[in-house]
């Protein structure tokens, strides 16, 4: 789908380069984000606008977005979770491409994708099956490791096993590390593939608490460089008519710190998709879905809470931590501000394409 | 399998695995990440029995579920088996109504 304008193409060409020139006396903010068939949608969330419009070549339906440090490539995980596409932000054109799967080998990467801060290396958790006339034979997952370079038929440079259920992942402050998130964090050395550190989640021992219920699959941690998720737990030491029996919290992991940090905050009420951590005010984490909601990560407690317009799934916030951007569903990508909560602003998607829980991600050009 | 009765030669050889034992594991495909781990309704009331933590408007949650949520017990598997279902259809909110029931055979 080929929705922008030539102009406005040019447009937009030109806003990102100047944004890219000055970019040493400060950064411009562009969202991005998918929508179906296939497009990556480059806003400007000033001008509440959408300036560049993409179709990602091949078969939809985009999800995950991944972006190295200096902001040019995006990598978006599409066809079906079967290819990786990375496309230049300032041409619109297809620079690396990555098709896991062959006719006998059908090969999914559900949402996990990361890219290296230098942008040189990629990482995807893969899936294979093996299509048999008959019976399908599951083999066991692993992180695909690629070559940014390789061009447009890019096969892994390597790869290392890697536990089942991995939904996001992450380039730490480590250069050789790489965060996983599935049943527990791992803490992965993408040099020599080993698994240098299991930080517990589902197998944590937290005395009156039973195995979290984490639902992980939005990657919003580029702003603060910390990478959270909302999470549910049964307590166990009350009676489960009991209001306290069942908690909602909120897991943080500080990507340069390498520490995780759990908190619950609330009698569990209603459903929490995804969160992000504000980068001016390290404690505080913004929560969506049906709800906007502000938790405050030190002392577990739920700050400010507003009912939404709509569902939201995917949540992000600007550099200054002032707006709250909220997107993920349907055709709208609405801005709150970080202290009232009160609506600033809405983008809609051109054509009013969905957005089908994609990723809202923030460049800095 | 009291009721069942092997006819052709792979099925004398799936009932002679199950006598011996020897059946390999089923085992799900991949990952459990979507929004729902099994078969459980999920549209017609929310985790804590009520309506308000479901999708709203249900739209919200149509394309999310049948893409990369993978929810197939509740609608098409675009990831795979009906990857044509939404085709030309890119808004949930004003193409639902053209969305065709799937049948087994399709």
């Amino acid at each position: 789908m080929r929705t922008l304008h030539l102009k406005k193409a040019r447009m937009a060409l030109v806003a990102l380069c100047c944004a890219a020139a000055s970019a040493s006396a400060f950064a411009a903010e562009y969202l991005l984000t998918v929508t179906r068939p296939n497009s990556l949608h480059i806003i400007d969330p000033a001008k509440r606008e959408v300036v560049r419009s993409i179709a990602i070549p091949g078969d939809g339906v985009p999800g995950s977005i991944v972006v190295p440090k200096d902001g040019k490539i995006a990598y978006v995980l599409t066809n079906r979770m079967e290819s990786v596409v990375g496309i230049e932000l300032d041409s619109g054109k297809q620079v690396f491409r990555a098709d896991f799967s062959s006719p006998e080998r059908r090969i999914k990467g559900f949402f996990a994708v990361a890219v290296s801060e230098d942008g040189r290396e990629l990482y995807v958790h893969q899936a294979p099956v093996v299509l048999g006339r008959s019976e399908y034979k599951v083999e066991d997952t692993y992180i695909a490791v690629f070559d940014t370079a390789d061009g447009l038929k890019a096969k892994p440079r390597r790869t290392f096993p890697a536990p089942r259920r991995i939904s996001l992942m992450a380039a730490t402050g480590n250069p050789d590390h790489l965060i996983a998130l599935g049943w527990d964090m791992y803490l992965f050395n993408t040099k020599s593939g080993k698994l240098e550190k299991t930080f517990p989640v589902r197998h944590w021992d937290r005395p009156g608490l039973g195995e979290p219920d984490v639902l992980a699959m939005w990657g919003t941690f580029e702003q603060a460089r910390a990478l959270s998720t909302p999470y549910y737990v049964a307590k166990t030491d009350v009676p489960p008519d009991s209001p306290e029996a069942f908690k909602a919290g909120i897991a943080v992991f500080d990507l340069d710190a390498e520490t995780l940090k759990t908190v619950e905050f609330e009698n569990a009420q209603t459903a929490i998709f995804s969160s992000v951590v504000n980068p001016a005010a390290r404690n505080e984490a913004f929560l969506v879905m049906n709800q906007l909601s502000k938790v405050d990560t030190d002392t577990g407690k739920l700050l400010k809470r507003v009912e939404l317009e709509q569902t939201f799934y995917a949540i992000n916030i600007s550099g200054d931590g002032k707006e709250i951007y909220l997107g993920g569903a349907l055709d709208k990508i609405a801005i709150h501000d970080a202290e009232t909560f009160a609506k600033k602003g809405e983008i809609m998607m051109p054509g009013g394409a969905d957005q089908a829980i994609g990723w809202l991600r923030v460049v800095k050009r | 399998m009291k009721r069942l009765r092997a006819l052709n030669h792979k099925a004398h050889l799936l009932e002679q695995a199950a006598h011996d034992g020897n059946r390999e594991e089923v085992q799900l495909m991949s990952s459990v990440v979507g929004c729902t781990t099994t078969f459980d309704p999920g549209w017609e009331v929310d985790a804590f029995g009520g309506l308000a933590s479901l999708c709203q408007p249900m739209e919200a949650d149509l394309y999310g579920c049948t893409d990369p949520c993978w929810w197939p017990a509740q609608l098409a598997d675009s990831m795979n088996t009906a990857r044509d279902w939404t085709d030309g259809k890119n808004s949930a909110l004003r193409d639902w109504r053209e969305l065709q029931t799937l049948f087994p055979g399709d």
